[in-house]
């Protein structure tokens, strides 16, 4: 009995030396390779691109983070948060965008779904998440018309191009790294449907059929009841 | 022959803006929006992003790492790839990379046996990879793989990419041990279209 109880400790040990050691590792938690490799290149993408001044900017990162609707669909794409004075930002989107804040939704052709920027987007998580659901559901709906389309030509560049930063900042003061998305093989996002704030169909029909046979009714009993 | 005058000043103000590889890429904030027909490399760095190559405390170049550097940073992991900068240099191998990434917190993939499914699969998440190549002594980014092209990125030259046949790239990659290694996480957003 007392080998049983010694033997049951000594698994109990191990067992928790094996968590321990593979939680972590000289004190930061390891995350363990990636064997099976995400096949999401079909995930579309949304970009909300913005001053981390701007309390605007913040609000709208605080939907995807806390409106449960937006939440689900941030994990369906691939979340890009862009600051403006990141030098992707500067680089690849400041000649791009229109104003800000600005949100984009793009499919994974990087295909402009939905695009608004400052005074133009949604008051409300809900009216955002609206938004892209209507502008996806008409991008399935019929062609997509590129981008390019809306938007005037670029012109000539009026300059010498600039030269590329050969050591770039170590330390620009960029905001901290966004959470990891999920790994999982995704393609495009799914929306649910929207709530209506009518009641259903089916009551309104009785309610409807009710009413008028109500009246019909009393009228009927005015009418004839007394003769 | 005021004409001509002007159209050469015009052919010599255009003739600095002719981009590598039909990039379109010019940095200038706030000016009309940028349009790309399909961006090319896939995995299109900013030359801003890009990490050079340097010598480690131990005379050794630190190509693995600068290669690292500049993939957390296209998939937006900036502060990671500053530290990377700041705590790492030196020759690598896949085992010390990974016990580096695992000490570090950071997601990723590699394979060690010249799988060319790893390579596409980089390539098609646009997430890129870095592949050893000069038989296993210098490692690059590989930005773009399609039926016919490859393209890379060499951190000993971050000015161009240069493209090569798919054919030759896999070649010399299986030559040079098939090492290839990417961080996990999400790749910058195309640019409009």
């Amino acid at each position: 009995m007392k080998r049983l109880l010694l033997a049951l400790c000594v698994l109990c040990m191990v067992f928790a030396a094996t968590t321990c050691f593979a939680d972590k590792v000289n004190g930061v938690l390891a995350e363990e390779r990636v064997i099976n490799l995400p096949d999401d290149q079909g995930k579309w993408y949304i970009s909300v691109v913005g001053d981390t001044k701007s309390a605007q900017y913040q609000t709208i990162l605080k939907w995807f983070g806390q409106d449960p609707a937006l939440r689900k669909l941030k994990n369906q794409v691939r979340f890009c948060p862009v600051t403006l004075n990141s030098t992707v930002y500067k680089t690849r989107y400041s000649m791009n965008v229109e104003g800000l804040p600005t949100v984009r939704f793009q499919n994974s052709q990087g295909v402009v779904i939905y695009e608004a920027a400052g005074k133009n987007l949604p008051f409300t998580a809900g009216g955002l998440y609206g938004a892209l659901a209507n502008n996806m559901a008409k991008a399935q709906s019929r062609p997509i018309l590129p981008w390019r389309r809306n938007h005037a030509p670029p012109g000539p560049c009026p300059g010498p191009c600039p030269q590329p930063d050969s050591d770039p900042d170590p330390d620009p003061g960029v905001a901290p790294d966004p959470e990891p998305q999920p790994i999982d093989n995704g393609e495009e996002p799914e929306f649910e449907p929207a709530q209506s704030s009518l009641p259903p169909l089916w009551l309104m029909l009785t309610m409807l059929v009710a009413s008028v046979g109500g009246g019909a009714f009393v009228e009927w009993r005015a009418t004839y009841a007394k003769k | 022959m005021r004409r001509l005058l002007v159209a050469l000043v015009l052919c010599f103000s255009l003739a600095g803006c002719e981009g590598d590889f039909n990039q379109s890429i010019f940095v200038q904030p706030n000016s009309r929006p940028l349009v790309v027909n399909k961006e090319r490399p896939i995995v299109n760095i900013p030359e801003a992003l890009r990490q050079e190559n340097w010598k480690g405390n131990q005379r050794e170049g630190s190509c693995v790492h600068a290669t690292m550097i500049g993939l957390l940073r296209w998939q937006g992991r900036y502060n990671k790839a500053n530290k990377w900068r700041r705590t790492y240099a030196n020759g690598e191998w896949p085992t010390g990379l990974a016990t580096k990434f695992d000490r570090e917190g950071v997601r990723y993939a590699y394979t060690d046996k010249g799988d060319v499914k790893f390579i596409e699969w980089a390539c098609r998440t646009r997430r890129g990879c870095g592949i050893t190549i000069m038989g296993g002594a210098h490692m690059v980014t590989l930005v773009h793989l399609d039926t016919n092209w490859a393209c890379l990125l060499d951190n000993n030259n971050v000015s161009k990419y240069k493209w090569i046949p798919r054919g030759m790239l896999i070649a010399e990659w299986k030559a040079s041990h098939g090492w290839a290694v990417t961080p996990i996480y999400t790749p910058a957003a195309p640019l409009p279209q």
